[in-house]
């Protein structure tokens, strides 16, 4: 029976492993690998340009994939906490795995900032959430720009098509919550897979139902099929992304049948359009500036930028809570915690935070701007 | 739904049925010779396309330093088992020269002169030979050592393969997509109807490596060979067929399909490094409806596997899938009815 | 001793370790159902996963919901009532797949599994009930007696009881009378029918077993996690339970636990020791994994526990023979009644017909040799009357009951028991179970007194049945051997002590003599006339002429799928067709 003995000789191997004490941890899990690696790479990137000390501490990072799956997260999470004692978790990617670590994180007493955009993260009517904190903007302020452009647009129908999984499903549901209160009718509602190799079936509903407008739920490059396959079925109506798809591959990928497609996005994304008396184009173009210099010119996406943010809140929030404990001690986590929470005017590439003890996001109507795709670009509209 | 939207639908189930139906012939074919159900088929579905699109972004993919890197490790295998046997020296040449000498002239292509700005077909040559070495190599690393091993931990190994390799795929490629250009960027118009030049491509040479394959199988010398190991293996063998010439070659062969189906896609759909395993498994799907042993079933089989999905996500794009893989059931009941089941074969 | 190692594990690890034990003990639960589905019974299922989902998501949504339908509301009392909950959800789902799927031959199997799998992971996404593919929140800790299993430590306990009760049951099913049932679907199917096994019935119970397991795994896992979303259920991770069985050693018990602690706890390895090799910015987790994996089945491709068993040899029982009082035995026929009768039977393959009009009789008390050159249709007659062919026409009679169309189980049922031309064997089993699988007909304990071995009476007494038959055919001292490591002939003889454990009226021998040496052959033909005199009927397919000539009490010849003489064995020699359809034509 000595099988039993053969985790036992792995965690021998794993304590071998173990880290020092003094520094601050902190603790990151995201989807390097599994479908959303096109969102977690980028952030993976984004923790190896972070600052090594804040606040005179030498800061830790301990960056783990999960693989995009929940299971992982979690097991990822209880790993951080328990194992290299993190002050603070990052994570994860996408809203499923962030939702399932907020057991772990609240019942450990570790402040949590999460990189997915669901606005039920941080919804407070779970007591666990006092804990969880996130940095991309919520899918319903996201939707409201959208519902907002097209009624300024003077389209009355939209249909709508999403990935099969929880960004396509968080989407729809926002997005139909404030269509319907704005009088927006939605005429389809259809789904694929991210690695689906034809969507005409769904296309040809689409066109069937002519609408004014499509809106394509989607992140990366797998949200150019369905708008690639509507044009060429002959679909000549206007055409919606989300923030998901702001990255360069989209646009080598899409073409010219991205040409004049509208999107929501994160400031961050046109820094160099900002005019100068926004204070969010200093720090986006920072980040910008820091990433292409180790990745290539063009490689920015708006996801790492969401890594970047939780950074930025950290070196925020850290020396405050520093003043109050030790690193590594439990009061030290609920400092952090409490200067997360208190963290006001913070200026991040994506936006403005103030947070309080009813908001855990704290962005306003600076955190999101509208893009249009134009001449193979990203274009400020005005 | 109108008879245009139905025309449309069954046009694009047909088109992806063809897909299907290569890479379920390259399974049968491979399972049939070799007991071995190759789930990384759809591996080189990506591989091929991918390899073909980093071309065109100047880049060198990542499959020339797996192709050198295995080439390498084989060869120092086969100087092992070299320096333990006497003779054999031709033997080892050969071996040297393809798996050393062949990966080192295409790096020295690809390296040195930019295969992005030749004609597309070159590229594809270029692609292929860079891919297509890869199916025996596996086989000789990976399952040339486990010939007679149950169909189940062959299985299992092949799960493993699939995984180090959509590893290295997310490795060599990134996780984003890529498309290349059509090889015809003529379209014709049938009634309501408008069919591009690339559906006409991708269902043309499917037809041909159909054709080929039978061919190939039923004229060749070497085509009979593996008709006989995938009869009878020991009986083959008996016959002077080699069990492993005949692994290597069906590997070599699936390869082959697989990348050219991925270089056909490509142009009308988005490839990703981890497309190939829901397009592998519809193969798989569409192969055992052709009872792993019948290639015109399989075919069959893929067709309606395509039709099946493109009319579902027309009708409930969400339960495309349930839609799908629910309907097999009845075929696979239909099929496992009129089969005779020969118990003793099983492991 | 591992026992209180496992007991005080959690109060000395750090947390973590007891985190990631949890974790493998969850795993192995569901590999140890695949152990005993694909490793044991052969049917490979790509669908686990599923299972787990659906225990998950029955005591995700029983304990979350805020208005129930009133049937359901007294489930949502207890998590403990919604694992009940949970279990006969899955039950039920498996037994309507059973149904459909467990048809399905061949490698028709898998891809059912793999479609209802795929099916049922789509279904959780899309059901906004079931908080669609965001997922359930809010998932209540388990809590017994009022205490709240909360701390991983807790839950640690509760999970390895219960996977260890699972191994503990699991050990004692496989071996009872219903195990070696079991056992026997891989390879032996068509055997274990016509030992009066019910194959059907025995693929279900491995698949309803295996699909509670998962059940229980899938409830634990919920309140573990108190978190559910549909990626923990789909393909990929039912595909990496099948890794986790096989990689263990899908044959063997603990092989499941092996396989499930070498998977988790190489992840976490590789997940920390590769950032240190090739920098952080890479993802080489899951191809190194790929690599080791592919290394492990190249060195060991029957799993790792075979390994681990041959390097800490375990204390084998003594093993002595089995006692146990007789079992009851059916009423013997008088000598001279017709026991087996068939009339006219015609059998067609396509256009071939392979036995035309055969009839022959036999009676209690004697011996029927039916001799004929190859090709002859004996055997074709011997799957007729057996039950494993149904004829094209014409009748067969048992005891005076017609039988033809009937299947083999049925046959076996009333009395005729049957060996086989190419022995069919399970090689690894010891001769002395497979001889016990012949009397499976005459017990009836069931899974469940199997499962905590509250049978262990009437196992005594089939075991001690087994022994008796083994002795009667002079194998004893081969008894404990594994079959397959017996000569080839005394294989048959084993075949022969197996027919008669079932206490058959007719006895069915094809071909018991070839392989036999002539003292052995001596042996056998004095047993054969002793089963003769005690009354029992024997039907000899036979080629070697002195050993037919020198027991039978009659001989029916055949050629060309007819009969073409019958009569005493001196008669059957002079007869002008029988010599010429063996020497061929004299002029």
């Amino acid at each position: 029976m000595n099988k039993k003995l053969k985790p036992l000789v792995g965690c021998v191997i794993m304590a071998l492993a173990g880290t020092s004490q003094a520094d601050i941890n902190v603790g990151v899990t995201l989807s390097a690998t599994g479908p959303a690696a096109s969102l977690g790479i980028p952030e993976k990137n984004t923790f190896a340009l972070m600052p090594t000390s804040i606040g005179g501490q030498k800061i830790n990072y301990i960056v783990l994939d999960d693989a995009s799956d929940t299971t992982s997260a979690v097991k990822n999470t209880r790993k951080l906490i328990t194992e290299n004692q993190v002050d603070v978790v990052v994570g994860s990617t996408i809203t499923p795995n962030s939702l399932a670590m907020i057991d772990v994180a609240a019942e450990a007493e570790t402040p949590m900032i999460s990189m997915a955009a669901s606005a039920r993260i941080v919804d407070m009517a779970n007591p666990k959430v006092k804990w969880v904190f996130k940095t991309p903007q919520n899918d319903v302020q996201m939707s409201t720009a959208i519902v907002e452009h097209m009624l300024n647009n003077k389209i009355q129908t939209v249909a709508f098509i999403g990935f099969s999984d929880a960004y396509g499903e968080g989407w729809y549901q926002e997005f139909a919550k404030i269509a319907e209160a704005r009088k927006l009718k939605i005429v389809a509602n259809e789904r694929y897979n991210r690695a689906d190799t034809s969507v005409t079936g769904q296309a040809l509903k689409i066109i069937s139902t002519k609408p004014d407008a499509v809106l394509v739920a989607g992140s990366g490059t797998p949200a150019a099929l369905p708008q690639k396959t509507l044009k060429e079925k002959g679909y000549k109506g206007a055409f919606y992304q989300t923030h998901g798809v702001a990255n360069m591959d989209f646009l080598r990928v899409c073409g010219k049948d991205c040409e004049g497609t509208f999107l929501p996005a994160g400031p961050v994304l046109v820094a160099g359009q900002l005019p100068d008396s926004n204070p969010i184009k200093k720090v986006a173009m920072d980040y910008t500036t820091k990433y292409e210099a180790a990745h290539g010119k063009g490689t920015t996406s708006t996801f790492g930028a969401h890594a970047w943010d939780a950074g930025i809140l950290l070196q925020n929030a850290i020396p405050v809570a520093l003043k109050k404990a030790q690193p590594g001690s439990k009061e030290f986590r609920a400092a952090l915690r409490d200067a997360l929470e208190g963290l006001k005017n913070v200026t991040v590439s994506h936006g403005i935070v103030n947070m309080s003890a009813q908001d855990h996001l704290g962005f306003d109507q600076r955190a999101r701007v509208m893009v249009e795709i134009k001449d193979g670009g990203w274009k400020l509209v005005q | 739904m109108d008879l245009q939207i139905a025309l449309l639908l069954a046009q694009d189930g047909v088109v992806n049925g063809a897909i299907y139906a290569l890479l379920a012939l390259a399974l049968v074919l491979v399972f049939a010779v070799t007991r071995v159900i190759f789930i990384p088929q759809g591996e080189f579905v990506a591989f091929g396309a991918l390899t073909l699109a980093s071309f065109q972004t100047a880049k060198v993919p990542g499959t020339l330093w797996l192709l050198i890197g295995m080439g390498a490790v084989i060869s120092i295998i086969e100087l092992a088992a070299a320096s333990r046997r006497r003779g054999g020296r031709r033997r080892l040449t050969l071996a040297l020269g393809w798996n050393l000498a062949y990966p080192a002239v295409l790096a020295a292509i690809v390296l040195l002169a930019k295969p992005g700005q030749w004609p597309l077909a070159v590229q594809v040559v270029l692609a292929m030979a860079l891919v297509v070495p890869l199916g025996p190599m596996i086989y000789r690393l990976v399952y040339q050592p486990l010939a007679s091993a149950s169909v189940l931990v062959l299985l299992i190994v092949s799960v493993a393969v699939h995984l180090a390799l959509v590893g290295l795929g997310l490795l060599f490629f990134g996780a984003e997509g890529s498309r290349t250009p059509a090889f015809s960027e003529a379209s014709f118009s049938l009634g309501d109807v408008t069919v591009t030049g690339q559906t006409l491509w991708v269902i043309g040479a499917s037809l041909l490596l159909i054709v080929g394959l039978y061919i190939f199988f039923e004229r060749s010398l070497w085509g009979k060979a593996l008709r006989a190991t995938a009869i009878n293996r020991v009986g083959a063998q008996l016959m002077g067929i080699s069990t492993t010439q005949a692994g290597k070659l069906c590997f070599l062969l699936a390869a082959a399909i697989g990348a050219m189906s991925g270089i056909l896609v490509a142009p009308i759909t988005t490839i990703y490094y981890d497309t190939g395993f829901l397009v592998g498994l519809k193969g798989f799907v569409a192969a055992i409806v052709g009872g792993m042993i019948s290639y015109p079933l399989a075919a069959a089989g893929a067709i309606l596997v395509g039709l099946l999905e493109s009319f579902s996500s027309f009708w409930a794009s969400a339960f495309k899938e349930v839609i799908v893989f629910t309907m097999i059931i009845p075929v696979l009941l239909w099929r496992s009815m009129t089969t005779r089941h020969v118990e003793e074969e099983e492991e | 001793m591992l026992l209180a190692l496992l007991a005080i594990g959690p109060l000395v690890l750090p947390e973590f370790y007891v985190t990631l034990l949890n974790y493998i003990g969850l795993y192995a639960l569901v590999a140890l159902g695949l152990v005993l589905l694909t490793g044991v019974g052969g049917l490979t299922s790509f669908g686990q996963a599923a299972f787990v989902g659906l225990g998950a998501y029955t005591t995700g949504y029983l304990t979350t919901a805020e208005e129930l339908p009133a049937v359901l509301s007294w489930f949502a009392v207890s998590p403990w009532l919604t694992l009940v909950a949970g279990l006969l959800v899955t039950l039920a789902v498996a037994g309507v797949l059973g149904l459909l799927t467990l048809r399905l031959s061949g490698h028709y199997l898998p891809l059912g599994t793999l479609a209802w799998g795929m099916s049922l992971y789509f279904l959780f996404g899309n059901v906004s009930f079931l908080g669609g593919h965001t997922g359930m929140t809010g998932i209540p800790p388990l809590s017994l007696f009022g205490f709240e299993l909360r701390d991983g430590r807790h839950l640690y306990y509760l999970i390895w009881l219960i996977l260890l009760a699972a191994v503990w049951m699991t050990q004692n099913l496989l071996d009872s009378r219903e195990g070696r049932a079991i056992r026997a679907l891989k390879g032996g199917g068509i055997m274990a029918e016509a030992m009066g096994v019910d194959t059907a019935r025995s693929r279900m119970i491995i698949f309803l077993v295996a699909a509670a397991f998962a059940a229980i795994s899938g409830w634990l896992y919920a309140h573990m996690q108190r978190f559910v979303n549909p990626t923990p259920f789909s393909l990929h991770i039912g595909i990496e339970y099948l890794f986790m069985a096989v990689i263990g050693g899908a044959g063997y018990v603990w092989g499941a636990l092996v396989g499930a602690g070498l998977i988790t706890v190489l992840k976490q390895w590789l997940q920390d020791l590769l950032p240190r090799v090739f920098g952080a910015s890479g993802n080489f987790e899951i191809i190194v994994f790929g690599l080791l994996m592919i290394f492990v089945f190249h060195r060991a491709r029957d799993g790792i526990w075979p390994l681990l068993a041959r390097a800490v040899p375990i204390k084998r029982p003594a093993r002595a023979v089995p006692t146990g009082e007789p079992l009851a035995r059916r009423e013997r026929p008088p000598p001279g009644t017709t026991l087996l009768e068939v009339k006219d039977a015609v059998k067609k393959f396509g256009g071939l017909v392979a036995n035309n009009k055969m009839s022959l009789e036999v009676r209690a008390g004697e011996i029927l040799a039916l001799i004929g050159p190859n090709g002859a249709g004996k055997s074709t007659l011997f799957n007729l009357v057996t039950g494993v062919d149904p004829p094209t026409s014409g009748e067969v009679s048992f005891l005076g009951e017609r039988v033809d169309g009937c299947c083999s189980r049925e046959i076996a049922r009333r009395g005729m028991s049957r060996t086989f031309q190419h022995v069919r064997l399970l090689p690894a089993m010891s001769v002395l179970e497979n001889v016990a699988i012949g009397a499976h007909q005459r017990g009836s304990a069931g899974v469940a007194a199997a499962a905590v071995h509250g049978e262990r009476g009437e196992e005594a007494r089939l075991l001690a049945e087994a022994a008796r038959q083994i002795e009667r055919v002079g194998l004893t001292e081969y008894m404990f051997d594994a079959a397959g490591s017996l000569a080839l002939g005394q294989q048959r003889i084993v075949e022969i002590a197996r027919a008669l454990s079932s206490d058959p009226s007719l006895l069915l021998l094809d071909e018991p003599a070839a392989g036999l040496r002539y003292l052995e052959k001596e042996t056998l033909a004095d047993l054969l006339r002793k089963l003769r005199d005690e009354g029992m009927g024997i039907l000899l397919v036979e080629h070697d002429m002195d050993f037919v000539m020198g027991l039978a009490d009659r001989v029916v010849v055949m050629e060309f799928g007819e009969k073409i003489a019958e009569g005493l064995p001196e008669q059957v020699q002079c007869n002008p067709a029988v010599i010429e359809a063996y020497l061929g034509g004299v002029d």
